[in-house]
């Protein structure tokens, strides 16, 4: 949620690819003023040199980053207030890396868990130089997305939910999740833009958390 | 976070109640309470921007206008 309040922060680390080391990171369990200046003022323009450089390259329009319309203070200023709404953010470096804003609302969908409370991640987007997609280059920082899901997992116990979460990814991500996450994919949505849905059950969470620690 | 403690004072029917939806949903007393709260929160704000509140049947589609007290 949006707020004055000053964050909680947790310590975690994300692996700097160039420096091929593990570097101090910190969670923050919200989007606070200082992590929408940073989208304004650092994020904003990188993202518009890279779809020049697309552009320029004649790459076609679909391969662009899909997330490149999102309006991170449009999105903070719709659930200022809200209960039901939870942000967070990870800062290295003292520029922030990553942001994700959940909401506790929704059910599952899965049938071993269907209609269950779980947490809905509703954005989840990294700094443009941490997404390898986009700059088909190694990124800066490699893990921001993995922390944030794993933030959105642990809400989720902590609100009873047992570690279910759920989302509707971007295609560009589709793999990230399936994968990497290991969340089950319940095919397009027509509801919801046609965007692929993914859930995750308590088992499913379990051993994505197991994965983190044997790194 | 700070979290602050209240009395709740329910009849024998409310909190009857409470625990059954609370064992259904495999959910604390407290993780209930809060989840309604933010269901009326969202709601409240919905009815404000003058939106009405409908339930869908999955199968045949027919919808049911909830009245809100």
């Amino acid at each position: 949620m949006t707020s004055d309040r000053k964050p909680d922060v947790t310590p975690v680390g994300l692996f700097d690819v160039a420096g091929n080391r593990m570097v101090d990171a910190e969670l923050w369990d919200a989007i606070a003023e200082k992590n929408l200046a940073d989208w304004e003022a650092e994020w904003i323009p990188e993202l518009f040199k890279l779809l020049q450089a697309l552009n320029r390259k004649g790459v076609e329009r679909r391969f662009w980053p899909q997330s490149r319309h999102w309006d991170w203070r449009d999105k903070m200023k719709a659930i200022e207030g809200r209960l039901a709404n939870q942000s967070f953010s990870i800062v290295c470096q003292d520029m922030t890396q990553a942001m994700m804003t959940t909401d506790v609302t929704k059910r599952a969908q899965i049938a071993s868990q269907k209609n269950d409370h779980l947490v809905y991640v509703d954005f989840l987007e990294a700094a443009p130089w941490n997404r390898r997609e986009m700059t088909q280059m190694p990124p800066r920082f490699s893990g921001a997305g993995s922390i944030l899901i794993l933030a959105a997992i642990e809400q989720s116990k902590m609100e009873g939910f047992r570690g279910r979460i759920g989302l509707h990814s971007l295609p560009q991500a589709n793999d990230f999740y399936a994968n990497k996450v290991g969340m089950t994919d319940l095919g397009q949505d027509a509801a919801y833009q046609n965007l692929r849905y993914f859930e995750m059950t308590p088992e499913q969470a379990e051993a994505f958390i197991e994965k983190g620690r044997k790194k | 976070m700070a979290k602050k403690t209240m009395t709740l004072n329910l009849s024998d029917e409310e909190m009857e109640v409470l625990e059954r939806l609370c064992e259904k949903k495999d959910l604390s007393k407290t993780a209930l309470i809060r989840q309604s709260l933010r269901l009326y929160q969202r709601i409240e704000e919905r009815l404000e921007k003058g939106d009405k509140l409908f339930f869908e049947h999955e199968a045949s589609k027919e919808k049911a206008e909830v009245m809100m007290l």
